[in-house]
């Protein structure tokens, strides 16, 4: 049918009526707007995160063509024609090399970093078809006698420090002339090819992007095909890349079973309250849906009316929810990402997070609403538009009858027998409370968890002091004390409890390409001691402990070897145990292993607990007087994983909070304006103002005490997921068993208050509703 | 509306009508015809299937067995959206409690029914216009339902009733809900729609309404036409 009332016209009828809908819905229309506002937040953030993990990893490494995997050779085994032609096999996408590596020994510290072995690489060229380095200050080595520094990836280049002079051991002095990065790090420094020999070289280095890499298998095959027919024994030392793609991602890793659960929590709870507010708005609607019917709107216009009058403010929530969560994400990334090496990588937002969040919130709220009002298609029109409101069942009479036996005051009858009228409903609302205390014990248990990690070895009420020692690598004052004295001052000074010393050196960890560092300590170690989790503290010399970072980017664990070399001195060393977190480059031992490795050593600071109640200020003006050359700072009582970890379940527990809330809110609402006939004839007989509210309140307070308890379990299964899968930090299991039973009694409580936050504000305008009005209306 | 030519064409034709709901019987066997020009009324107590009789000729219920034809279009061969078009093309209809759309004001009430039939935004609010001042509520154009009297309301529903010249006007119980004065003057403006040519249908309990608005009484009891009579024109 076309022309004069045909199906095809009508759509600005539809238009008009859906935006008079929508200005006269006003609450139910906030609801959604707001419920699509914080949902969108939160799954762009999510989103973001998620997409941010990885992304600049493989940006940054696809421009530089980084190499899938170094190989060092060794050159007695293998001649620089064979290594060439490597690069000429089937599975090899490209190939630099082969490039001269020798292991040089730095004697001093430099640009803040301490004295100990670097690998340098003679090559021409910065450019080439692998591993284009990033020269980011200065220039490129021309001649004998310079060297190019790979700066560390959150390092800035110092322009005072081009032109000076880098002193290697028994080699003559090189120039700095630039600094370069490289995704791949095949080097910690590059000099021309010329150089090499006076290094002395000892082996051999390939860099490979192969055709297919995308597992660790497949770098391997790539390999292995390249290197096919090689003597045996001549491919020393190999790593991949995803080795590095892990360390990247590493931190923004450990939110990311906290982020992803926050998403997931999010979505559902949006859907469940569009799911609410729309079948609320068909069901307190049948009347109008009648009306509509009966003046010649086709079921589908009905459906579309209902969409739109949806759809609007979903539309207008997801926009700002998603703008809200684009001004959010940049500092939740610098938060997620502090700490983290980023190489050239830039870490921003990804532009598709927000175009999917504006594209699929919307198809949420559509898709959602849906199911719906795809009940007022096929309701028949005589029935709606009789009925004036959806047919009650049975339910809620019988259950209120059974409740008219005890001795419950009868407006609390009345209320807890309201959910029974509209099980599916009440179904709805429960569920978004479960999901709002399900978030809640979330972050009970996360801060207690979270909070339990930063205070371990830490004395209540006792501050902690670092005192650094000034030296030249740290462009401050050095010390006129040796480190004898300076432990023996500490120790004497009023206030002082426990003193701990700490050295550092950079190692070389054999079978590794890259610098590693080891921290030695000495003195009071119940600090660290309440850090392990596995195994015990290094108690001999050559025993070291690592964090589960260092333990799984090397492939390590407690009770395994592994080799530390400091200018050629090597020490075998025992993995004793494992911390609940580190550096992931580090490994933590004791004094007697310095003198191993490094006997002169000196500690580089100390940490000094004070007595609970000692005046730290007086400790830190003392420490200061007695020598310039020690540089004390209070200690703050957080650290940064806790914070992160903190704030970010905090932000979403309390949009997801706020969202539940709203569930209820627009429940509550929708009663309200259903029963206004009911409510207006119980004002009518008697009930006094009080006595709705506690009616109203009460129908949704039962519902907070089924969601409350429901959630509790649900909060603590997703707190168990995530502290066991959070990969920088291996909780023991006294961190995670954080739950007590008057914390449980609390939590139980919250999905009432949840209830009763969201339901009070239509109770007080229910028991506010003029009677004589309401009456007349209906 | 109905032209001299057409006046004394079968309207409505309802042949051995059926309804029943959950085993309870709404209309047993109703068979009638409407013609062209008539204004007929249906009494009889509540219960009877009055209004059931009205939702099958308006096409918003199904008959549970027999047939009803509007202008010869069998209605039971009509989908849901063929209904609606059905609806928008042919009826207008007047409620007791005049389901005005509480979310627009007056004139968008009334404007609306012909904006469902492509009749653009302007001319449709023109044309609402003239009806509303037609019965007298043109300065009420803005106001929202709620804020209208009862007999205020009535006269906008009749005007949106009226707004695609229907070929036949429903009314269930039009003063119903009305205290007298606005009830005279509901049946003093269906009084003049009827001498205008419109063909009505109107169920009531009023029998004053019926004596004085109708061509032709149908009365019902127990879902069954039992009586049909022309009544005495009102002296």
């Amino acid at each position: 049918m076309s022309g004069r009332g045909g199906r095809s016209t009508g759509w600005g009828a539809v238009w008009r009526a859906s935006r008079a809908a929508v200005r006269r819905r006003r609450p139910q229309t906030v609801v959604i707007g707001l419920v699509v506002l914080c949902s969108s937040t939160t799954v762009l953030l999510a989103l973001t995160l998620l997409g941010s993990a990885s992304a600049p990893f493989d940006r940054a490494f696809a421009a530089q063509r980084g190499a899938h995997a170094v190989a060092v050779f060794d050159p007695t085994r293998t001649s620089g024609a064979a290594l060439a032609q490597t690069g000429q096999r089937p599975g090899v996408e490209a190939a630099a090399g082969p490039f001269d590596q020798a292991v040089v020994e730095i004697s001093e510290d430099w640009n803040g970093q301490p004295a100990g072995a670097r690998t340098v690489v003679g090559r021409a060229d910065p450019a080439g078809p692998v591993d284009r380095l990033d020269l980011r200050l200065g220039r490129w080595v021309t001649a004998p006698g310079e060297i190019v520094v790979n700066l560390g990836h959150q390092g800035t280049p110092r322009p005072e420090l081009l032109g000076s002079t880098v002193e290697v051991d028994g080699a003559p002095p090189l120039r700095l002339v630039g600094f370069a990065s490289s995704m791949t790090k095949s080097a910690d420094a590059w000099v021309v090819p010329e150089q090499m020999p006076a290094l002395r070289p000892t082996a051999v280095q390939m860099l490979y992007r192969f055709r297919a890499s995308d597992t660790e298998a497949q770098v391997d095959a790539g390999l292995a095909e390249a290197t096919a027919g090689l003597a045996e024994g001549s491919l020393t030392n190999v790593q991949s890349y995803l080795a590095l793609k892990q360390a990247f991602s590493a931190q923004a890793d450990s939110y990311l079973p906290l982020m992803m659960v926050f998403g997931v929590l999010g979505l559902v709870v949006s859907v469940l309250i569009i799911g609410n507010v729309v079948s609320g708005a068909v069901v307190s609607g049948y009347r109008h849906i009648g009306v509509l019917k009966a003046i010649g709107f086709t079921p589908n216009q009905v459906v579309a009316v209902y969409l739109a009058m949806v759809a609007v403010p979903g539309t207008v929530g997801c926009l700002l929810g998603t703008l809200l969560g684009s001004l959010l994400a940049s500092p939740v990334l610098q938060m997620a990402f502090s700490g983290v090496e980023t190489g050239s990588a830039a870490i921003g937002p990804r532009p598709w997070a927000p175009v999917a969040c504006l594209l699929g919130m919307p198809a949420v709220v559509v898709v959602t609403a849906l199911i719906p009002a795809l009940r007022a298609h096929w309701l028949p029109a005589a029935q709606a538009i009789s009925a004036g409101s959806a047919p009650r069942a049975g339910r809620g009479l019988r259950v209120q009858r059974r409740l008219s036996n005890t001795r419950l005051p009868r407006p609390v009858v009345l209320g807890l027998a309201q959910p029974f009228t509209r099980p599916g409903r009440a179904v709805m609302t429960v569920a978004a409370i479960v999901l709002g205390v399900t978030a809640v014990t979330l972050t009970t248990g996360l801060t207690s968890t979270m909070v339990a990690f930063g205070a371990a070895g830490r004395v209540d009420g006792a501050a902690r002091i670092q005192v650094e020692v000034g030296s030249t690598a740290n462009r401050r004052t050095a010390p006129k004390l040796t480190d004898s004295q300076i432990d023996e001052l500490l120790r004497g000074l009023p206030g002082a409890d426990r003193v701990t010393a700490r050295a550092l050196l950079q190692v070389r960890l054999v079978g590794y390409p890259q610098a590693r560092f080891v921290n030695f300590y000495r003195g009071d170690t119940s600090a660290a001691a309440a850090q392990m989790v596995a195994g015990h503290l290094p108690e001999g010399p050559g025993e070291v402990v690592a964090g589960p970072s260092f333990l799984r980017q090397h492939g390590l664990a407690v009770g395994d070897r592994i080799t530390l070399d400091v200018h050629g001195r090597q020490v075998p060393a025992t993995i004793v145990g494992e911390t609940v977190s580190g550096n992931p480059r580090a490994v933590d031992s004791n004094w007697s292993t310095l003198q191993l490795l490094g006997p002169d050593t000196q500690a580089v600071d100390y940490t000094v607990t004070l007595a609970p109640g000692a005046d730290a200020k007086a400790y830190l003006d003392a420490v200061r007087t007695a020598d310039p050359g020690l540089h004390p700072a209070l200690l703050g009582s957080g650290n940064t994983v806790t914070t992160t970890v903190v704030g970010f379940a905090s932000v979403f527990t309390v949009l997801l909070t706020i969202v539940a809330a709203l569930g209820v809110f627009n429940t509550v609402l929708l009663t309200v304006r259903e029963r206004r006939r009911d409510l207006g004839m119980l004002k009518s007989i008697g009930m006094t103002p009080r006595q709705v509210v506690v009616m109203t309140v009460t129908s949704v307070a039962a519902l907070g005490v089924v969601g409350g308890l429901s959630g509790i379990p649900l909060g603590i299964v997703a707190h168990r997921l995530i502290v066991d899968n959070v990969a920088v930090v291996a909780f023991p299991e006294s961190m995670k068993d954080v739950w007590h039973p008057p914390q449980l009694a609390l939590l139980a409580l919250a999905g009432v208050v949840i209830a009763v936050l969201g339901a009070l504000v239509p109770a007080r305008s229910a028991a506010r509703l003029p009677i004589a009005r309401v009456l007349h209306h209906e | 509306m109905t032209s001299d030519s057409s006046r004394g064409q079968v309207v409505v034709r309802l042949d051995d009508v059926h309804r029943e709901y959950a085993g309870t019987s709404a209309l047993s066997g109703v068979s009638m015809q409407i013609r062209a020009g008539e204004a007929v009324a249906v009494m009889g107590p509540s219960g009877c299937g009055k209004s059931t009789l009205l939702n099958m000729i308006a096409g918003l219920d199904r008959p549970t067995g027999g047939t009803i034809a509007v202008h010869d279009e069998d209605l039971g061969r009509l989908g849901e959206t063929g209904l609606a078009l059905f609806r928008r093309r042919r009826i207008g209809m007047i409620f007791q409690f005049f389901n005005l759309l509480d979310d627009l004001p007056a004139l968008d009430n009334v404007a609306l029914a012909a904006q469902l039939t492509g009749v653009p935004s302007r001319r449709a609010r023109t044309r609402a216009l003239e009806l509303l001042d037609e019965l007298g509520v043109a300065k009420l154009k803005d106001s929202y339902p709620g804020t209208l009297s009862g007999g205020e309301r009535q006269r906008v529903a009749v005007a949106r009733a009226l707004m695609n010249r229907p070929d036949l006007l429903l009314a269930d119980e039009p003063t119903g809900a009305l205290d007298s004065r606005s009830g005279e003057q509901v049946m003093d403006l269906l009084v003049a729609l009827h001498q205008t040519g419109q063909t009505l249908l109107i169920v009531t309990h009023d029998s004053r309404l019926a004596t004085r608005c109708a061509s032709r009484l149908i009365e019902m009891a127990d879902g069954r036409v039992v009586r049909e009579t022309t009544p005495e024109p009102v002296a």
